[in-house]
């Protein structure tokens, strides 16, 4: 289990944090809280979720890797855009989530690097 | 399409820093970065300086943002760009929302993490290094309860008493298994002498940095022992040359890694590996020069090891060859943010230079020296020959200009 | 998850036995590598596994060219979705 660091010995209390700042968002159709703007790879990881999302072929589950937006393995669907990475989503009330699953063809209509 | 005069992709101390020399100036000035927030790697940084007090990334981050938004620079976050392109001295910068352009543009992306490949290293709960720490610091939520980190250099040690100050239990530093991508980082010896070099600041500097918490004779125990199998504890965390992480495991999260005894040269002591669980793994390999939109942008580069990577070719104004491209901060070179941020100095009177009529030589050439000054003294280097790495950079500049 | 089985690019699941055999029956590039392996031409555009791959080329050639970067980046340098490429559908 995950848990948020409410408090800390250097940097202190986290700032003016109370249940104003929560909002609810879904996430494979539960909902669950997070505090508004925070990353949404934070907030799934305060509520103890690692799994963001399945390897599209393998179906391998996978997680939040760099958190800062280099690697893409956060990726997931918000209110049906894909290919959005959780890391560098601030987090909105009523946000509904949906990690990806394996599936044949590619899901996202990716035009990524070819050479 | 939007036209400023000057743009800066990059918010970290670098492109905060430039921001504001360019609005002083008198420059109308757009900073991109596809973060949520200004600050780049500088807001999850937290370490104990040698007059006590301690750096704080985020309030670090959070003044030099202050001070640019007071100088009028506007800010577009959450905004990734994926391609730059030139013509006629104007450069057109695509991003996902938005195209911009502008004849004077600064490149200062920063640095990105190079992984170390382990066997189950997919499972979620393995992340980087510097993703814990983001999580620990910037958004403060723990990475796990119990975690290892493989990798050991001055990034993972700093990290690992970051994570240790906000109570969460690092069992090891340890090694990741030996095989051709993880060469000298798999190396006892090597990591040992990459260690020592540091040690040039030690007992003084390095022992300083985050005192309280060390123990002073680690350095020394690390130059005297070699080696207890048990580790020379470090922030009460064992930093552990002789052990390899061999695999990571769990069905679809991590629940533990396979830790085995190495000799000298790395190579797995045969019936060594015991389990030990965890619910997440941080992989420090290290960092190296984010430059992709360098190389897009048709920037000539050069390999230079010890500033981490390729780098786009610059000289010590931090001009590039490109007409009106400019790059300042990690993409030239991994170093701390004090030093970026004054490179960032450098690089935005350059920038005032070429797009006003304000002849700036004094300011530059002391900027400049100011960033050797605090290269000089940062408590913190990630490379123990960076001055070498940055006479190689100047170097291939002038032969480049001879070339032409 | 076995251990035989090592992952070098993420994205594309390709592994380090695959890289390095065809690294060593083809005596290839790094851009050669990339190309038979898929390996670095994911969602992520190589950013995590580039530097590997060009490791375990250069387990091949000999002299590096410093100025030259073996493994070219190409933009977009963020993958960009067809619905963005239309340009305002929303």
């Amino acid at each position: 289990m995950t848990r948020r660091i409410l408090d800390h010995p250097i940097l202190g209390k986290m700032e003016d944090l109370d249940d104003s700042n929560y909002v609810s968002f879904q996430f494979n159709e539960v909902i669950y809280q997070g505090i508004e703007n925070e990353s949404l790879a934070a907030a799934l990881l305060a509520n103890g979720i690692r799994t963001l999302r399945y390897h599209e072929e393998s179906g391998r589950a996978r997680g939040i890797y760099c958190n800062i937006g280099h690697c893409y393995e956060c990726r997931v669907t918000i209110d049906g855009r894909p290919g959005v990475r959780a890391c560098l989503t601030p987090v909105k009330e009523g946000m509904d989530v949906v990690s990806g699953k394996p599936i044949s063809s590619n899901e996202g209509g990716v035009s990524s690097e070819a050479e | 399409m939007r036209l400023n005069n000057a743009i800066i992709i990059g918010a970290g101390p670098a492109g905060l820093t430039a921001a504001a020399t360019c609005a002083e100036n008198g420059m109308n000035v757009l900073v991109i970065d596809e973060y949520m927030r200004t600050g780049g790697r500088l807001l999850g940084q937290l370490y104990e300086e040698p007059d006590g007090g301690w750096w704080n990334g985020i309030e670090e981050s959070r003044n030099l943002y202050e001070k640019a938004v007071e100088l009028g620079v506007e800010f577009h976050l959450n905004t990734p760009v994926n391609n730059l392109e030139n013509e006629g001295g104007v450069w057109t910068i695509y991003t996902e929302q938005e195209i911009f352009q502008t004849e004077h543009l600064l490149l200062a992306t920063g640095a990105a993490e190079s992984p170390i490949p382990i066997p189950g290293w997919t499972l979620p709960g393995v992340m980087s290094v510097g993703a814990a720490q983001v999580m620990t610091n910037v958004h403060r939520v723990q990475p796990g309860d119990r975690g290892i980190i493989i990798g050991v250099n001055v990034l993972s040690a700093a990290i690992a008493m970051e994570l240790s100050l906000a109570n969460i239990e690092v069992v090891s530093l340890a090694l990741p298994e030996k095989n051709l991508i993880t060469q000298e980082s798999a190396n006892p010896k090597e990591v040992m002498k990459s260690l020592l070099h540091v040690s040039h600041m030690a007992p003084s500097k390095f022992a300083r940095w985050g005192s309280r918490l060390m123990k002073n004779s680690f350095m020394q125990t690390l130059g005297v022992n070699f080696y207890p199998k048990s580790g020379v504890k470090m922030w009460n965390i064992p930093v552990q040359l002789r052990k390899a992480v061999t695999e990571i495991y769990g069905d679809d999260k991590v629940e533990g890694v396979k830790l085995a005894t190495i000799n000298a040269k790395g190579e797995i002591v045969p019936g060594s590996e015991e389990n030990i669980t965890l619910d997440f793994v941080c992989i420090a390999g290290g960092l190296y020069p984010l430059a992709e939109l360098a190389a897009v942008a048709g920037c000539p580069f050069y390999l230079v090891e010890e500033l981490g990577g390729y780098v786009p070719l610059h000289n010590e104004r931090m001009e590039t060859p490109l007409q009106g491209l400019y790059v300042a901060g990690n993409i030239t070179g991994i170093e701390g943010a004090k030093v970026a941020a004054s490179q960032g100095r450098t690089a935005g009177l350059s920038m005032v230079c070429h797009a006003t009529e304000n002849q700036l030589e004094d300011e530059i050439n002391y900027s400049m020296e100011q960033t050797s000054k605090t290269r000089e003294e940062a408590h913190i280097q990630f490379h123990p020959e960076i001055d070498k790495g940055r006479t190689k950079i100047l170097n291939q500049w002038k032969s480049y200009h001879l070339e032409e | 998850m076995n251990k035989d089985e090592l992952i070098i690019c993420r994205c594309e699941e390709v592994n380090y036995q695959t890289l390095r055999d065809t690294a060593h029956k083809y005596q290839c590039t790094s851009r050669e590598l990339k190309l038979r392996t898929r390996a670095g031409m994911g969602y992520c555009g190589g950013r995590s596994c580039r530097l590997m791959v060009d490791k375990i080329a250069n387990s091949n050639e000999g002299e590096q060219d410093l100025t030259y970067i073996s493994l070219k980046y190409q933009p977009p340098v963020r993958p960009i979705k067809f619905e963005d490429l239309g340009g305002d559908k929303n």
